[in-house]
Parts: C-alpha cells; structure tokens; sequence
C-alpha cells in the first residue's frame, strides 16, 4: 500500500492542492494517513489563528504584586503558629542588642531612581554574633515594595529571609521574603501590613530544613521610621 | 533563556524569581485565555493571580517530561476560569433562572480551542528562524509553496522540507501538551 508522501499531506493540510481520486482512495482505507492529514489540517488552522496571540502583552504589575503579596507570607505564618515557642527565646536573647540597632550610616547606591517615594526606612545593623562589616538599609516605598540593600551577611548553608516584626510583641511577626544574590532585592509587603506595629526589620538565616518559621537566628535588624 | 527544564527546577527549590520568570513569559497567554473564557477583564486579572499562585503552591507538581510549563500554567489557567463561570452560572441560577439557557452553536469557542492556539503560537515562536519565517509566510499570508520560495529567495525543496519541518514540530506538540492537558486522548487512537 502506498502512503501519502509527506509533502503531499502538507500539500493538501495547507489547501495548496486537493485531494485526488486515488488519495481519495486511499484515506478512505488508511486510518494512518487520515490520522496525520486530519492533525496537519488542525495544526494549519491553528496556525492561521496564532497571529493573533504571538507577542501577547505582559498582565499589568499590579497583578503581579498581588501574587507577590500572596506567595510570600502564607506558609511562614501558618508555621510560625504552630512553632512559636521556639522562636520566643532566642529573640528575647537577642533584644538587647536591638539597642545597637541605631545610629550607623550606610553609603547606598540606587542602580534606578524608584518611581515611587519612600514612606518609611531603616538602616540594619549586625547582632552581637555577626561580623560589624554586616550591615544593610530597607526602604518601603509608597507601592508597597521595599527595597532591600544588604552587603557582607555571613555566608550559609541555607537562605537570608527579611522579616517585619513587633518590637512590642516579640512573636509577631511577618515574612517578607528571601534574599537573592542582588544586591538591591525588591520584596513586596503585604498589602494591610500595620509598618507602625511591624516596624523592626529582620534579617534571618534560614536553614533548607522546610521548617517555615523564624529560625531565630538573626543577622541584622533595624528599625523602620518615616 | 532558561529552559522549562531549569525554570521548573528553581521553581521547586522554591526560587521566586523562577515564578516571576515564568510570569513574563507566560502571564500574557494566561491573561488571554482567561479573558477569552470569562469575557471580562478584571475577572481574567483574578485567574490569572489565581493561577500563578496555585502554580507556586503547586510547584512540585509540574513535570517537564510531561509538557511544557506554558501547557501546565494554561491547564490550571483552564480549570480556574472553568470554576468560575460554574460558580457564575450557579449564582445566576438562584437569582436569574432565565439566564439558564444552554449556548447557542457555534457560539464561544472552547477552551480547548484557546489552549491549542496558545500552545501552537508559541512552539511556533520556538521554531527557528528559517522555519518560521516559512510557516509565517504559509499561515498569515496563504501563499503557496513556489510563492514563499520567490519571496524568500529560498528554493522550493529547501521551503519544502522548512515547512513539513515546522508543521511536524508543531504537531507535535500540540499533541503532547494536548495528552497533557486531556484536551485530547492522545495517540492515534484518538476520533478525527
């Protein structure tokens, strides 16, 4: 039996030329020559109809920001309830060094002037642990993001998390998300968050060990002011 | 560019950089197959945060063997909007029963139809260069084989082989995101 070539099916898929007699034929007989004319036919048409949809513009940002807001902060705080005694001590260790966390200047370079204005920022500072070159600045924008600049965190093993937490209430908290490699990492704070109560910047090493909660070992902090 | 492959790996590692990549190169198709399903533009916004959040909570689920993460973002995409006009039309049932009516033929294409157009478009896009300045040429403009080959100074065998090349790339995978996302049945098993 003689099969349709395949140049003649995209021929005939194309609607460059029509099926003759003997083709005829032959579909009616060959289930795998119908199968493959029948798919080329479809592929044809749809490619007429992908004009349409090659190039398509990006969704609006303010959609991504809210996908931003919601992937960030759900796993920490549904955690973190589970396992806050934990966390309680070594933060309550490491209060008296928030005292520290005042003074100092950090030289900062902007690589793009933000579109929106600052409404709120810090300037983060090493824990007692944690080498004094460490150090960092946050700035919140009006947008809702919050720029993040920090510069010789101790290596890990693990990952740097950003955290907004009440100075007044030690266990409550915020996660904001992780640092990148970037030296100017852009997070999104969740849309509603209080930066009057969540106003102690943190930043965390966090070991992969898939626990969500604040591990308690922190780096630097900060404290956010407008 | 990263591949699927890559992309999905950073994704699992739990990378949101990797969400935001697939973002940009996937979030306009998401936005119009949402918008073509549901007809209105601040609802297609919600699927389409609807869908890249549950492509994060998701993440470990998505398996480039078994298709793209462009047909994987679309299949969630799909069963977003589909929920949605459920849960429309049975808000309308309680409160407008006159609405009821089933389609009229030939009326809103399906999803399907959508999805397909989206898949194809971007394996076209894929494709290289000479392939798909060929298949443009075929699609978007009719002309004929000899046509192409004047216009491209190409020769015909050479237009030839470019364009059956092309179709049989994406056949295929319009075929394999199609099994993937259960538009179809896949194999030759499947009714023409």
């Amino acid at each position: 039996m003689q099969h349709l070539d395949p140049d003649r099916l995209v021929l005939l898929a194309l609607s460059e030329e029509t099926v003759d007699a003997s083709e005829s034929d032959h579909l009616e007989r060959c289930a795998g020559c119908r199968l493959d004319l029948a798919s080329l036919r479809e592929v044809a048409e749809l490619g007429g109809e992908s004009q349409e949809v090659r190039d398509l513009p990006p969704p609006p940002e303010h959609v991504w920001r809210a996908i931003a807001a919601e992937i960030t902060p759900v796993a920490d705080l549904t955690a973190r309830r589970r396992r806050r005694a934990r966390w309680v001590r070594p933060v309550l260790a490491a209060a008296a060094a928030l005292v520290v966390a005042a003074g100092g200047t950090v030289a900062y370079l902007v690589s793009r002037p933000p579109a929106a204005s600052v409404t709120a920022r810090a300037t983060l500072t090493p824990l007692a642990t944690v080498p004094a070159s460490a150090g960092g600045t946050v700035r919140v924008l009006s947008d809702g993001e919050m720029r993040v600049d920090v510069r010789n965190l101790p290596l890990t093993t693990g990952f740097h998390e950003v955290w907004l937490i009440d100075p007044d209430d030690l266990t409550k908290m915020v996660a904001i998300g992780s640092l990148t490699d970037r030296p100017d990492v852009v997070l999104p704070v969740p849309p509603g968050t209080d930066l009057n109560r969540y106003r102690l910047v943190d930043i965390s090493d966090e070991p992969h060990d898939g626990d969500a909660a604040h591990s308690g070992r922190s780096l630097l902090r900060g404290t956010l002011t407008s | 560019m990263s591949s699927d492959d890559e992309l999905a790996e950073r994704l699992r590692d739990g990378d949101e950089k990797a969400l935001r990549t697939a973002y940009d190169r996937h979030g306009g198709a998401v936005l119009y197959l949402a918008q073509r399903l549901l007809g209105n533009r601040a609802d297609a916004e919600d699927v389409t945060q609807m869908t890249f959040v549950a492509a994060w909570t998701g993440r470990d689920t998505y398996d480039p063997r078994r298709g793209t993460m462009l047909g994987w973002l679309l299949g969630i995409a799909r069963r977003k909007a589909v929920d949605r006009l459920r849960s429309a039309a049975r808000d309308d049932r309680v409160t407008e029963t006159v609405r009821a009516q089933p389609a009229p033929p030939g009326g809103p294409e399906t999803p399907e139809r959508v999805l397909d157009r989206l898949v194809v478009a971007d394996e076209l896009g894929r494709l290289p260069e000479d392939q798909r300045r060929t298949l443009e040429l075929a699609f978007y403009d009719d002309l004929t084989h000899p046509q192409i080959a004047a216009v491209t100074g190409l020769p015909l065998g050479t237009v030839k082989s470019h364009i059956r090349r092309g179709m049989a790339t994406l056949r295929r995978r319009w075929e394999v995101d199609g099994a993937a996302l259960g538009s179809r049945s896949a194999g030759p098993s499947r009714a023409l």
